[in-house]
């Protein structure tokens, strides 16, 4: 099978000081199915929410893990400018098949 | 949205109209019409019906010689008021069953000349801007002291430095990159970022630069001018951290983000639970909450969606104010010319998280950064955003968060903007063009009522 990118956006629900091992212990996932560059990321202190990219078979297998949500989409973000003139489309339609 | 109400009141009253030695107002011909703001200047205008010529004529042709009669039995009477935009179409619906006297309704645009599209030269230059904004100025309030972070693609000191004839820096030690970028803060190639970073230095010369390349990133899904929203996630967790790292009465903090997403396409359709476009408890929608609740004054552009000339990127058939650029906890930044005319790619509300967007209204599509070339300008709402979050942070000078609350700051951007377009709010403008002296005025009533 052929290696899939971790960029799955998924979140769990960890006590404070949570760290990226004890995240994947709860959601069961392997450290070759998480992006560990981007690690955990405390998305909302109050919530104790945290956010981590996995793979998408990973992001998969989460539905209805204890403390895990997800996937969340994770769209392509860009530049608001500057803007084309009018009649060009500066977006090829091969672009259109990411992010979610 | 205005509009012209074609109305066939009693004969009496449509001969009142007629008659030249009669004054009679909007109210007199229609009355109270529910949903419709009358429009008392407009003095009612008498039009007549067409009448086929030949007796055998068809009643329903115009393919025919025709006579006018203004008898008071045939004549009707037009008057002009303003009704709601939202949901236009079921309220126009809803008010031809409720007054059978309108026989047509039809809208009444401004007639003005082709607003400023994408590609258009510039429409004057940034000293226009820093003119409109010479009353923080002479208040002294410049942004010292207060943190404004570029989210963008990266910012290029040296380029900044050139066009300003002065030195610039960015707080390196507090900006933020995704992992993998490689360049340095401060020295990412002169693009979109360095465009953001000066328009956001014409009313905050004195703020602290954060970096915050998040455009940049090199993670498995983006290319070369495009990040994840993830990446943004993790930007948006720095700035938190920073700032509630930072002692309470010094906490100022703007952010700026002049970026966005085009297309439905990327990402799960509305309804679906992992929706960004529609969902206020996507992660990173929760985490603009998160930042603003720490005390971050977040501004995002509206984006280059406009009905008279969109971005060729455009993917949203309609309401393309998404995601966070629509967020309640946001300022959300259309843009206007240095003649105060909306440009035609400003995308217009209602926005999809919150109905009110755009919030307000910059100045975009001058000659200032020239990061994209001599002759060519600083454009989109991209710069209209970051003209919008240096005015913030000039107000921060003297206000951090303790006084004045993010929520309070859009209260006093947003009431003391320069109504633009319809009377009040509306979805082109907002609440207006932000407006400097109004905003001065305002502060100088707070100091005199006792506080900072």
């Amino acid at each position: 099978m052929a290696h899939q990118p971790p960029t799955t956006l998924i979140t769990v629900t960890l006590p404070p000081g949570s760290t990226l091992q004890d995240a994947m212990r709860r959601l069961g996932i392997a450290s070759g199915e998480v992006d560990e560059e981007y690690g955990l990321v405390l998305v909302d202190p109050e919530q104790q929410s945290y956010a981590l990219l996995v793979t998408e078979e990973a992001g998969a297998r989460l539905q209805g893990a204890r403390g895990g949500h997800g996937p969340h989409a994770n769209p392509r973000m860009e530049p608001f400018g500057p803007p084309s003139p009018p009649g060009q489309d500066r977006s090829p339609d091969d672009r259109d098949d990411g992010g979610a | 949205m205005r509009v012209v109400l074609q109305m066939r009141p009693e004969p009496d009253v449509v001969a009142a109209v007629i008659n030249p030695d009669v004054s009679a107002s909007a109210q007199e011909v229609s009355g109270e019409v529910p949903g419709v703001a009358l429009d008392p200047d407009f003095a009612p205008v008498p039009i007549p019906q067409p009448v086929p010529a030949s007796r055998a004529g068809d009643p329903l042709s115009l393919e025919q010689p025709f006579n006018f009669s203004m008898a008071p039995e045939n004549a009707s009477v037009l008057v002009r008021g303003e009704i709601q935009d939202y949901n236009i179409a079921s309220r126009l619906a809803m008010l031809a069953t409720a007054r059978p006297d309108i026989v047509g309704i039809s809208s009444d645009p401004v007639i003005e000349t082709m607003p400023t599209c994408g590609g258009d030269a510039p429409v004057g230059d940034w000293h226009d801007v820093e003119g409109s904004l010479t009353d923080l100025r002479s208040e002294g309030l410049d942004g010292s002291g207060v943190s404004l972070a570029i989210v963008d693609n990266g910012i290029n000191t040296a380029h900044l430095s050139q066009v300003l004839g002065r030195d610039v820096s960015v707080d390196a030690a507090r900006s933020f990159k995704p992992a993998g970028t490689a360049a340095q803060f401060g020295q990412f190639p002169v693009d979109h970022g360095s465009m953001c970073a000066f328009d956001a230095l014409i009313a905050a010369p004195g703020a602290a630069l954060l970096d915050v390349p998040v455009l940049r990133s090199t993670r498995p899904g983006s290319t070369v001018m495009e990040g994840l929203l993830s990446d943004a996630i993790a930007a948006f967790a720095h700035l938190r951290t920073l700032l509630e790292a930072m002692p309470v009465e010094q906490r100022a903090m703007v952010v700026n983000n002049s970026w966005g997403s085009f297309k439905p396409s990327w990402d799960f359709p509305p309804g679906h639970p992992g929706n960004y476009s529609d969902n206020p408890a996507h992660p990173f929608n929760l985490a603009v909450t998160a930042l603003e609740r720490a005390g971050a004054d977040i501004l995002f552009a509206a984006g280059n969606c406009g009905r008279d000339c969109p971005d060729g990127r455009c993917g949203f058939t309609d309401r393309p104010i998404n995601g966070a650029n629509s967020h309640p906890r946001v300022l959300s930044v259309a843009g206007v010319d240095t003649r105060k005319a909306r440009v035609g790619y400003s995308s217009q509300g209602p926005g999809r998280l919150t109905l009110r967007k755009p919030d307000i209204s910059a100045f975009t599509h001058f000659e200032g950064s020239l990061a994209f070339g001599e002759g060519r300008p600083d454009s989109g709402t991209s710069a209209a955003c970051p003209v919008a979050a240096g005015v913030v942070a000039a107000v921060r000078t003297r206000l951090p968060v303790q006084e004045l609350s993010p929520a309070q700051m859009r209260t006093l951007i947003r009431r003391t903007a320069e109504d633009l377009g319809m009377a009040g709010y509306d979805f082109d403008y907002g609440y207006g063009i932000v407006d400097a002296p109004g905003i001065t005025e305002a502060l100088r009533r707070r100091q005199k009522n006792g506080r900072r």
